[in-house]
């Protein structure tokens, strides 16, 4: 599994899109708390973490239990963990599961890039 | 050459822009584009604060709060330019009085016309801000503002010799060479 993460609007996806050879319609892009385990690419998963928290669901467990499907996917999230604490308890519990969430993905992946204003930064 | 700085707030981001426009112009004319335009006593602080860092550095201020490359004709284009920053320039551009209505088009214009002018003269070191890597959720003028900004740093990274992110005082160098 490739771990792709960065601020907001640095060119993830479209980095994911080059380095990787994906099309659009290999990547499945959360909206919510629905996920494609088994696509190519996974973008957006702090959309899914956000969908999971407000549905009373664990991120990490989901992942934890589908890792068969995604563990030779290209997977895409944003870093959210640089601000301050948000003062919402659903942004901060959004914040906190995509954070552990990175963790666990960023312990399987094969290699892990950090884009920075379209600039990849390797960080594993 | 062109340098491309930015990094969160308060991080040492100008002082090392400075430091680098004065060290490019190798004792040639070297200008600061003051894209700030004051609307209040707050703002009018913050360029004395500005100006008072520069003394002694030798810039020239050329006052360029929009359409960048107007200021192009006022100047050596074979010196060094400081632009701090992207963010206030921007801003500038996404509002315009006297109602201050969003144009939410300006971005890839201010993007051109940043890129044209990095291209256009000797040495420039562009300053913005990195604003993107926390947990809130924002309303539609200031994503349109996150997103405009986000795509001029891009762009002007493409294009930049060296790309460097400031952390609490410490260099990331994410392109080029660049001897702290």
């Amino acid at each position: 599994m490739k771990l792709i993460i960065g601020g907001a609007y640095q060119g993830k996806r479209d980095f994911a899109k080059a380095a990787f050879h994906l099309t659009d319609a290999q990547i499945f892009t959360c909206t919510g708390e629905e996920i494609i385990f088994s696509a190519p690419c996974i973008d957006k998963i702090e959309e899914f973490t956000l969908g999971c928290v407000k549905a009373g669901k664990d991120p990490v467990a989901l992942f934890q239990q589908y890792k068969d499907k995604w563990k030779n996917s290209v997977l895409i999230c944003q870093d959210i963990f640089c601000g301050v604490v948000p003062t919402d308890a659903t942004l901060r519990q959004w914040r906190q599961e995509t954070g552990r969430l990175c963790q666990y993905l960023t312990k399987n992946a094969d290699s892990v890039s950090r884009i920075f204003c379209g600039l990849e930064q390797k960080l594993k | 050459m062109i340098v491309f700085i930015t990094g969160g707030a308060k991080n040492g981001k100008s002082s090392l822009a400075q430091r680098l426009a004065v060290e490019l112009a190798k004792g040639g004319p070297h200008y600061y584009i003051a894209t700030m335009i004051p609307v209040d006593e707050e703002d009018r602080e913050r360029i004395r604060r500005h100006v008072a860092d520069r003394e002694g550095l030798g810039f020239e201020t050329v006052e360029c709060g929009r359409d960048i490359l107007s200021c192009l004709s006022n100047v050596d284009k074979r010196g060094s330019f400081l632009l701090d920053s992207t963010t206030a320039l921007l801003m500038n551009e996404l509002f315009i009085p006297p109602d201050y209505r969003l144009n939410p088009t300006v971005g890839e214009k201010c993007a051109d016309e940043l890129v044209a002018f990095a291209k256009s003269v000797a040495n420039i070191v562009v300053v913005s801000d990195y604003i993107y890597s926390d947990a809130l959720q924002y309303d539609e003028v200031t994503e349109t503002y996150r997103r405009a900004l986000a795509m001029i740093d891009r762009r002007l990274a493409a294009v930049s010799d060296v790309v460097l992110e400031l952390t609490v005082g410490n260099v990331v160098v994410h392109k080029g060479d660049f001897q702290p």
